[in-house]
């Protein structure tokens, strides 16, 4: 097996870059660990959670899908080449990589996003076998698992007590990875560390269940009256996907934009007569939950979650995704014949 | 601080009606989160501690909160500030609103009404204390050339996803239609990315000079730690040199960007 | 029953970008009121018009842009029947539809489309219908009627209720006179009370209580309503009183939308997207919606 000690992570990630890949890693920047582009000096952080997730490479927060010259009231289209450098994303997490499921099923569902296409081509995939977790942690309340191995390329397991890494191929972008890295990985055998354990916190199940029946459940205002209606939970997580599409220009060019958007922000769903479907954050929030619970699964039998806990942990209000879904699930168990 | 006698002022104001609920902050594994308490009997889980950096009075915007006025709010110094400011504001009335005043040096003020807020703050916290850091901060920024600040400045917004979590957490920030939410004309980039991430940023903090209590909640909320207090502290700074406003001790005070006086000083204008 | 969307139209952009818009100019504009215009769009290239009327069904939407000013979600207001040409008609109403009002005959704008799934209507040979319509929402519905119209002789009786808050709110007013003056065609106009000119001689009323006093049959008859969410509340009524089947009746739903192709996840009412089930819904499918997200 191919191993590489677990302090001499930045010479594997230096051996990748110069083979040409863009290395995205774990790193701390301002006080917050966050993936971002690896650079020579930077430390690795195996240690934490980034607060944003794989995401950010498929489907940046801003992207340029349209150009126009512009000549007083004339226009000229121009090609838009989608931006897509040879990445590898290193020391992910299983939960990240098992979000692309989804985000691969939204962006080719139908008509094909080849700017999502593009990245996810050049894109390779190495998640990080988790061997600690926080309390904000429940991807095995949601089909998942710390060492789950969905959407990997290669899999960095923790081996010999946290000394090391054993790296893993899983695909073929795996083996040529493997092959990059070359005299980075050592040739030897050690043994894996085992995942942490992470106890079940909620029935999904039983929650997609009383999401199918509970639309105008009064429990809606409770669950949501922290939420004050910012961006960050939809932003920091690796399976939210909507997007706006906005024009900016200048006398001479116009560019037409795909900017991150979140389900939760006021004016998402408002009518140009005035109409908003969603007035509150009581109907946005229920919006949220129900998407990701109840309409993913309805539509693409896959859940609109991971269980990252990253939203938890963003939330300056203390909002939390495990925690509402333990509330419903415990819904479901108090009156079996209660119709709400 | 004496959080029992917190607990049972929660309790006791829920009980006899003088509120219907109580915003303050409660423990989930570890972190502090806000804590919405509708029966006397909830307030066991009510606690108060440094590590409470959210502003409640922020919670006062939402609509779905309007029905459960009169509303007891857990108020440090700087949330106190706040809630006087709404009132100067017209965004509160007097009998919306009571304080349960706490503080991070140990004092445990009881029931306050937003007049007896306003006395307290007077008498007993009429200077901002600044953390130390943070002023040499300023000074290091400060001293900076125009080009190396605005790198800097540049550095640090360039993190910024436009989550807008800054806004969110503002007791101040109660705009029904935000400026970037306008796009006839489209004043801000919405783009999470160069100019427009500038633009926002600096102009939230204009929006609120002379209305920023300086609680932290923006930078505390901001997922990618962006250090938002040193753009609020320096602009509450000029505020009170410029005009000899100090911020959320006067419910009766004009707005101090949003009025003139013939005594304004000039010497700004070069 | 709205027929599968994923059948319609499975179709990529030629050249891969999905978001690419085709150039189309302005062949005419009419102002149908002080606020809404008719644009008339005609296709640059040959194999785009053909790639198009190859898609296009009626009650399918397209988005309309102008580069800078950013694209908004219309019908497409113009039968496929009639193949050389697209029409549109909107509100204007803010940044996007003011930058389209602001284009003249002979300049340019973007379009990409035709998305969502369309009116049944191979499913309707042989029976009547009846349209009915509130305002600024007769566009989609008039698409329809042209499209019956030039096969005027598959279909039975044809009821247009038709009516506006006032008599200047009547959109496509020079086409209401053509449908008057036809015999196989019948059309009921009215204005809510107060709205009425001196020499108005059409109804005085709301469309629902207008389309109860023309009671229309039910028998053998499809029932086709469109209007803002409170006037369809109300027709529903009637309907129902008339006894037209839910799964016989059909409307559309317009929801903010920017993609238009499913991804944005913005215009959905429940687990339905207005741009991939919809626009057209049977009044079965909208009322085991959410009402709460509607």
């Amino acid at each position: 097996m191919k191993l590489i000690d677990a302090n001499k992570l930045t010479a594997l990630a230096a051996a990748l870059a110069r083979a040409g890949y863009r290395v995205v890693a774990p790193i701390e920047d301002s006080g917050v660990v966050r993936l971002k582009e690896w650079a020579e000096g930077a430390a690795i952080r195996t240690d934490a959670v980034p607060v944003n997730s794989a995401k950010d490479f498929l489907f940046p927060p801003s992207e340029i899908i349209g150009r126009w010259d512009l000549d007083g009231d004339d226009f000229t289209a121009k090609e838009v080449e989608p931006d897509a450098p040879k990445t590898v994303l290193l020391a992910v997490r299983p939960c990240d990589a098992a979000a692309l499921a989804l985000l691969d099923t939204v962006f080719n569902w139908d008509y094909k996003d080849d700017f999502y296409n593009a990245r996810r081509q050049a894109v390779t995939v190495v998640p990080m076998v988790c061997t600690a977790a926080d309390e904000q942690c429940f991807c095995t309340s949601v089909g998942g698992a710390p060492d789950a191995t969905a959407g990997a390329d290669a899999m960095l397991r923790p081996a010999d007590g946290g000394t090391r890494f054993i790296l893993e191929p899983m695909t073929d972008k795996g083996n040529a990875l493997l092959d990059a890295a070359g005299s980075a990985l050592a040739e030897g055998e050690a043994a894996a560390d085992p995942p942490v354990e992470i106890a079940r916190r909620f029935d999904v199940e039983a929650v997609t269940e009383w999401l199918s029946r509970n639309f105008e459940s009064d429990l809606w205002p409770a669950l949501s009256l922290a939420c004050l209606g910012c961006g960050a939970c939809a932003y920091a997580c690796p399976t939210c996907h909507c997007f706006d599409i906005q024009d900016e220009a200048t006398r001479r060019e116009s560019v037409r934009l795909k900017n991150w958007d979140s389900c939760g922000f006021g004016l998402f769903t408002l009518h140009a007569g005035g109409h908003n479907p969603r007035p509150d954050q009581t109907a946005r929030w229920r919006n949220r939950v129900m998407h990701k619970f109840s309409y993913i699964p309805e539509r693409f039998k896959l859940l609109g979650c991971t269980g990252c806990g990253r939203c938890a942990r963003v939330c300056g209000a203390g909002m939390s995704m495990s925690e509402v879904c333990r509330l419903i699930a415990d819904e479901t168990k108090k009156a079996p014949t209660h119709e709400s | 601080m004496d959080v029992d006698r917190l607990r049972q002022d929660a309790a006791a104001v829920l009980a006899d009606g003088r509120a219907r609920m109580v915003i303050g902050f409660r423990d989930r594994a570890g972190d502090r989160v806000p804590a919405f308490i509708t029966d006397a009997e909830q307030a066991g889980e009510l606690l108060y501690d440094e590590a409470c950096r959210q502003n409640p009075a922020a919670y006062l915007k939402k609509a779905e909160l309007k029905r459960f006025r009169p509303v007891a709010i857990v108020a440090r110094p700087a949330v106190m500030r706040s809630l006087v400011l709404l009132a100067a504001e017209a965004q509160v009335a007097d009998e919306d609103v009571l304080v349960l005043g706490v503080s991070d040096d140990d004092a445990y003020h009881g029931i306050l009404d937003l007049a007896a807020t306003a006395a307290l703050l007077n008498e007993k916290y009429a200077e901002i204390p600044h953390d130390p850091d943070l002023v040499k901060r300023i000074e290091e920024i400060s001293a900076m050339t125009p080009e190396e600040r605005s790198g800097f400045w540049t550095e640090q917004f360039a993190r910024c996803t436009r989550c807008y979590a800054c806004r969110a957490a503002c007791p101040m920030c109660y705009c029904t239609q935000c400026i970037v939410e306008k796009n006839v004309p489209q004043w801000i980039s919405t783009a999470a990315a160069g100019h427009g991430n500038y633009a926002w940023n600096i102009i939230r903090a204009f929006h609120l000079a002379g209305r920023c209590t300086e609680c932290g909640a923006c930078e505390a909320a901001c997922p990618l730690g962006i250090p938002l207090m040193l753009l609020n502290v320096v602009l509450a700074r000029d505020v009170q040199e410029e005009f000899g406003v100090k911020v959320g001790y006067d419910a009766e005070a004009e707005p101090v960007i949003g009025s003139w006086s013939p005594d304004d000083g000039e010497d700004f204008i070069r | 029953m709205s027929p599968d969307p994923d059948q319609a139209q499975a179709v990529q952009q030629p050249g891969g970008n999905l978001y690419a818009p085709i150039t189309m100019t302005i062949a005419e504009s009419r102002d149908e009121t002080y606020d809404v215009r008719t644009l008339r769009l005609q296709f640059l290239v040959e194999a785009e018009r053909a790639a198009f009327f190859e898609k296009y069904r009626v009650g399918m939407f397209g988005l309309y842009g102008v580069p800078g000013a950013g694209e908004s979600a219309f019908c497409i207001a113009s039968p496929p029947t009639q193949d050389q040409y697209i029409e549109c008609t909107f509100r204007k109403a803010g940044r996007v539809t003011t930058a389209l009002c602001d284009r003249e005959v002979g300049q340019a704008i973007t379009f990409r489309g035709p998305y969502g799934n369309f009116f049944p209507i191979e499913e309707w040979k042989g029976k009547n219908i009846v349209f009915i319509a509130g305002g600024i929402a007769l566009p989609p519905i008039r698409a329809v009627i042209w499209n019956i119209l030039d096969r005027r002789d598959e279909f039975g009786r044809l009821t247009i209720v038709y009516g506006a808050r006032t008599v200047a709110d009547l959109v496509y007013k020079h086409e209401l006179q053509q449908w008057q003056k036809r015999s196989d065609v019948k059309l009921i106009l009215t204005v809510d009370p107060g709205g009425e000119t001196d020499d108005w001689k059409g109804e005085i009323g709301f469309v629902p209580m207008v389309l109860e006093k023309a009671a229309p049959s039910a028998e053998n008859t499809v029932a086709v309503v469109c209007g803002p969410p409170i006037m369809i509340k109300f027709t529903l009524l009637p309907l129902k009183q008339l006894n037209f089947p839910d799964s016989r009746a059909y409307t559309t739903l317009e929801n903010r939308m920017k993609c238009g192709v499913g991804k944005c996840g913005r215009c959905n009412v429940g687990s339905l997207y207005v741009c991939k089930d919809g626009p057209v819904f049977t009044i079965e499918q909208l009322k085991n919606l959410p009402q709460g997200d509607l």
